[in-house]
């Protein structure tokens, strides 16, 4: 075993129009594949008779199949016998074992050509795509139901389950938040100042700030991080529970599912998340103002008069109204695709990114109808 | 010759060094059935104690097991069955006691070393444990294309030998799901088998079956068993599984930590002076 070196896999007897072949070194998964290159060089047409003597393998595996099966193809169509001798009885055994018929039928699963698989894949894609939103409908009808029956049935409200997703979703979601739309406040600040100061209009940044952040960016940017937060979290909360049975089991037990599961999620999300978009407002504003006072030394309170003369309730409520909206989207796809995955974990991680990119999707397309509805309104 | 071919290997795959490792080591992992002797321990478990916490599940128990033999770890639910299969394969490392596989202690060994040993293992856990991403080809290629240099066409071949053995043949493509759960089994014994290991271990393997699946499945244990020469180790609560299939048996108990009866299956379920033992070989409930 050990000086492999210089060993040739095969001692090789030719005599007239027999050859002889005696494997020497073991024919299995780690070896195995030295035989091959040889057994190609072989000239197999110039016999009649291959005898393969396997007396000296002592060590061998299922690879001993290959070893035959390659060796039974290149003798294939050139007219040579090949006989297998001195084989052992546990070589005999592993062949018959391994390669028995098999009893049960074979599945007809073919494989198609590509370009098929490609158009079949779109059409796939599409389908999916109009059965999503016809069943995300459903939900949606099924949830508004539900949430219309809600005052009678407010005893059952889990009350634990909320407070703990009101405290999650809504709670621990503010520090980043306000970080984040703080930095977008300043960075709008910087940006519009260059572009003021050239016509002197400088102090107009407050109104620039003030209403980009309370109508669009404090909305929007809280909305996309609990979708990213939340949505996703309940997407793999729900999908796990559905890939492990647990939603059959409720369904059994004839527990109401959103009641049960996704309301609490909903309303939590959605009654907390105006609230986090006003401490974001907030914060975006005092990142405007610190951009006005570095770049263009106004001071604060020449900022605050603006700001006041700027900003009026129906920004900041046509904001918060949005963002009511949001909310319920993103919780409510989230728990969607949550209910959407099945199989197994797989699955799961594949609807909690669904979950994501739904959410932030719906997120802007409503904000576009929104900001189209309230330029018609004069809101 | 071979250490020309393997330098070449060397340069162009990175896993070449645990390869070479595992070809050194194939004296002892593949079947070497001359060797196939029933008197010679494989695997020997000496003074073995397991805790969680502070509850000691297992209290010193020593076994061994034969070279080619198929062994049985019997008992009630919570017993410790399967603890103590996960510390044979390795998977936790005991408190106390050695586990000695050909006489290299697995608890102790750690690296390539470890990985040398665990070669030797096939193992099929309870849930199956197929990777539900990969189709059952790819995971029966996993363990081929990282411990071997064969290529994609013999793997394609032993693939197709493997789920052949296993009457599977033609599922090559399919996924975990969408495959019967008693297909699953098969399917992660043909995984198992991807290196002709010199031990399979269950981990029940007939739980969640139907009684005729879960005979078939003891049939093919015991036909690679004789077949292949394959020390078989096997977690079961399944007593007719036991009693057909086994050569051996240890009995374990929860309240005793430890084994209670050791022999052939049919010497137990004849073992009247314990009434635990005679009580589970012949299916007589115990007052709650
Ligand atoms: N990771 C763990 N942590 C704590 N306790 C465990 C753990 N795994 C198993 N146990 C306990 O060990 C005991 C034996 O479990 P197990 O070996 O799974 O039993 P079985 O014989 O049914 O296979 C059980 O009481 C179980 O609660
Ligand atoms: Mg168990």
């Amino acid at each position: 075993m050990k000086d492999t070196n210089n060993i040739e896999p095969f001692e090789i007897i030719k005599k007239d129009n027999e050859l002889t072949l005696k494997p020497l070194i073991p024919i299995n998964v780690y070896y195995g594949d030295y035989y091959f290159e040889d057994i190609e060089k072989l000239d197999f047409e110039n016999y009649s008779n291959i005898i393969v003597d396997l007396a000296d393998v002592t060590e061998f595996d299922s690879f001993l199949i290959v070893f035959y099966n390659k060796l039974n193809k290149t003798a294939e169509g050139k007219n040579v016998k090949i006989n297998y001798i001195n084989a052992s009885e546990e070589q005999n055994n592993l062949v018959n074992v391994l390669s028995k018929e098999q009893k049960e039928e074979k599945p007809n699963k073919q494989k198609k050509p590509f370009f098929y698989n490609y158009l079949e894949n779109i059409g796939l894609k599409v389908k999916t795509m109009f059965s999503d939103m016809y069943v995300f409908i459903e939900f949606t009808g099924n949830l508004m139901i539900a949430l219309f029956k809600f005052p009678f049935k407010i005893k059952e409200l889990r009350i634990k389950d909320f407070a703990y997703y009101f405290n999650n979703a809504g709670v621990n979601a503010v520090p980043i938040v306000i970080l984040i739309v703080f930095l977008l406040g300043l960075i709008t600040g910087y940006q519009g100042a260059l572009l003021l100061k050239q016509f002197g209009a400088d102090r107009f940044i407050a109104d620039l700030v003030g209403i980009v952040i309370a109508r669009e960016l404090g909305p929007l940017m809280t909305a996309i991080l609990v979708a990213g937060r939340s949505g996703s979290a309940y997407a793999a909360e729900i999908g796990t529970m559905k890939v492990s049975e647990e939603i059959d089991a409720l369904k059994t037990m004839g527990m109401d599912l959103y009641q049960f599961l996704i309301i609490p999620r909903v309303l939590a999300v959605t009654i907390a998340i105006p609230f986090i978009t006003i401490l974001a407002d907030f914060a975006g504003i005092v990142g405007g103002l610190v951009a006005a006072m570095t770049a263009l030394d106004m001071t604060f309170t020449g900022y605050s008069n603006e700001l006041n003369r700027a900003l009026n309730y129906s920004h900041l409520f046509s904001g918060l109204f949005k963002s009511i909206i949001f909310g319920f989207l993103v919780s409510s796809v989230g728990c969607f695709r949550g209910l959407q995955a099945s199989g197994g974990a797989e699955s799961v991680g594949r609807f909690t990114t669904a979950a994501v990119v739904t959410g932030v999707l719906l997120i802007i397309l409503s904000d576009a109808v929104f900001t189209f509805l309230f330029q018609v309104l004069g809101i | 010759m071979i250490e020309e071919k393997k330098e070449i290997s060397n340069l162009s795959n990175n896993n070449s060094n645990e390869i070479e490792d595992n070809s050194k080591a194939s004296n002892t992992n593949s079947l070497s059935l001359k060797n196939s002797t029933n008197n010679e321990p494989i695997i020997q478990v000496k003074n073995l104690t397991v805790q969680y916490d502070d509850r000691v599940i297992i209290d010193n128990i020593s076994f061994d097991i034969m070279r080619g033999e198929i062994f049985m770890i019997v008992g009630g639910s919570g017993c410790g069955k399967s603890t103590v299969l996960r510390q044979i394969i390795g998977l936790e490392i005991p408190i106390e006691g050695e586990i000695l596989i050909n006489g290299e202690d697995i608890c102790k060994a750690t690296g390539k070393d470890k990985v040398h040993i665990l070669n030797k293992f096939g193992v099929l856990f309870q849930s199956s444990g197929l990777f539900a991403s990969m189709t059952l080809a790819e995971n029966i290629a996993l363990k081929l294309e990282t411990s071997t240099n064969l290529t994609n066409s013999q793997i394609l071949e032993l693939i197709n030998i493997k789920l052949t053995s296993v009457g599977l043949a033609g599922y090559e493509s399919f996924l975990p799901s969408e495959i019967s759960g008693g297909m699953k089994k098969r399917a992660a014994l043909a995984r198992a088998m991807a290196l002709d290991p010199p031990i399979l271990c269950f981990d029940e393997p007939s739980s969640g079956l139907d009684p005729v699946t879960a005979a078939t499945m003891d049939e093919l244990i015991k036909e690679l068993n004789s077949a292949l020469g394959t020390t078989m180790v096997v977690v079961s609560h399944d007593l007719d599984g036991v009693i057909n299939t086994a050569q051996r048996v240890i009995m374990l108990d929860k309240d005793a930590k430890g084994i209670i009866a050791e022999g052939a299956p049919k010497e137990l379920k004849e073992m009247k002076e314990n009434k635990k033992v005679y009580d589970f070989f012949n299916r007589i409930p115990t007052s709650i």
